[in-house]
């Protein structure tokens, strides 16, 4: 094999390519230029994670060296020197009361789609109207979602407030849309927060404002593709 | 903290969860730090990227999403790649050695060890199978960020000789690891 073979323009020169940058070797010129390679092409960007993937074990080798507080303090100040006075985190009892969530009046539910949408606003510019917000609750239940739909990034981003599914089940989240049946978006993954792409088919209703539900499901979500478990959540989505 | 614990944290900083990412930095700042200062060699250069690196875990968090890393080798990617970046940018290496040989500890401690587990087995027999100055060029570059230039240096050859050393080292490790 000669090194011409290696710098061609099939596989094995991009590989090698990806792995003298994941390496780190390589000149500043040529550092920027891959670097931009991987944010525009899949497939270099592919080859580089596969050699990231190979690698990692190596960084097993290096110490950790705990940094001076003076770090984290820089670090707040430079993503949130404007907004760390006005934004308290939810914690507890009050978002967990139930007449809490009955008397939220629109006005509330407004301050909090700010309050959520807050940190998304910021740095993308957005057509007006790109997102919106619903507030997931129902009567009969303590589970409580708050969701933001991105239709430039075509996903639901969730926030589970309050409740949980047990074990062996699942929540499923469902687009409603007038009178038809509910659509299934995915079976919500675990965790506090979680996101979800929306299907082409999908998105066009839910930015006409479609009603979202989230059901409690089987562990896998619902085996019919029509909830078969209570509706323990649901709200409309709304402009902020 | 467990992968899937670290898994979570970084999901809830792509959600611009605060309290995640200050328990995210909690739990892998000291890793970062140590992954900066071996490469930058240089403690307040090593302290503003790290500031750098953290404040890009918060705004490209959900890139996570997407890549095939475990947590945290993503986030030390993100770290060695930034700071790997700097130090390129740098004029001329620094001088000062004594600090990279305080911070520069080759030997993983018995917890990375662990979490290294048999994944790590693969690398490090494929490299044990190249010729020994090989090997350790290759390493030396991934921990320390050592340029072709620098390996060129260090192993007292012509700067082309060093990248047909090196690329061919690759080929024979790609060969190993899809065997």
């Amino acid at each position: 094999m000669t090194l011409a073979e290696d710098n061609g323009p099939e596989r094995g020169g991009d590989d090698l390519l990806a792995a003298e940058y994941v390496l780190g070797v390589l000149p500043a010129d040529e550092r920027q230029i891959a670097s931009r390679r991987i944010d525009t092409e899949t497939a270099f960007a592919r080859l580089v994670d596969a050699w990231e993937v190979h690698f990692a074990p190596m960084a097993a080798a290096y110490a950790a060296v705990e940094p001076p507080a003076s770090v984290k303090v820089a670090i707040d100040r430079r993503l949130f020197a404007s907004t760390s006075s006005t934004s308290p985190a939810p914690g507890g009892g009050l978002w967990a009361s139930l007449a809490f969530w009955r008397g939220l009046a629109a006005a509330a539910i407004a301050a909090l789609a700010v309050y959520v949408a807050l940190p998304y606003v910021n740095p993308p510019v957005q057509p007006p109207g790109s997102r919106l917000v619903a507030s997931l609750a129902a009567d009969n239940s303590n589970v409580k979602y708050l969701a933001v739909y991105d239709a430039a990034r075509h996903e639901v981003g969730l926030s589970l407030v309050s409740g949980d599914h047990g074990a062996g089940k699942d929540f499923e989240l469902w687009m409603i849309e007038g009178k038809n049946a509910p659509v299934s978006m995915g079976v919500i993954p675990a965790g506090q927060t979680a996101r979800m792409a929306v299907a082409p088919a999908v998105q066009q209703k839910l930015a006409q404002g479609a009603v979202l539900a989230v059901s409690l499901e089987p562990s896998g979500g619902s085996p019919t593709g029509q909830p078969t478990g209570p509706v323990v959540a649901a709200g409309d989505l709304k402009g902020i | 903290m467990a992968p899937q614990d670290i898994s979570k944290l970084i999901v809830r900083t792509s959600m611009k969860d605060r309290a995640a990412f200050d328990l995210l930095y909690r739990q892998t700042s000291a890793k970062l730090f140590g992954v900066c200062l071996r490469v930058l060699k240089d403690r307040g250069d090593a302290e503003e990227a790290l500031q750098e690196v953290f404040v890009k875990i918060w705004t490209k968090a959900d890139r996570f999403a997407v890549s095939d890393l475990s947590p945290i080798s993503w986030l030390v990617a993100v770290a060695r790649n930034h700071a790997i970046d700097r130090i390129r940018a740098r004029r001329s290496p620094s001088a000062n050695i004594d600090v990279a040989l305080d911070v520069a500890d080759p030997t993983p401690g018995p917890e990375a060890m662990a979490v290294a587990g048999g994944e790590a087995d693969r690398i490090h027999h494929c490299l044990d199978e190249l010729e020994q100055d090989r090997a350790a060029a290759v390493r030396g570059a991934y921990l320390s960020g050592e340029s072709y230039a620098e390996l060129a240096e260090r192993f007292k050859v012509p700067l082309n000789t060093m990248r047909t050393w090196l690329r061919r080292s690759l080929l024979k490790l790609r060969e190993c690891l899809e065997r």
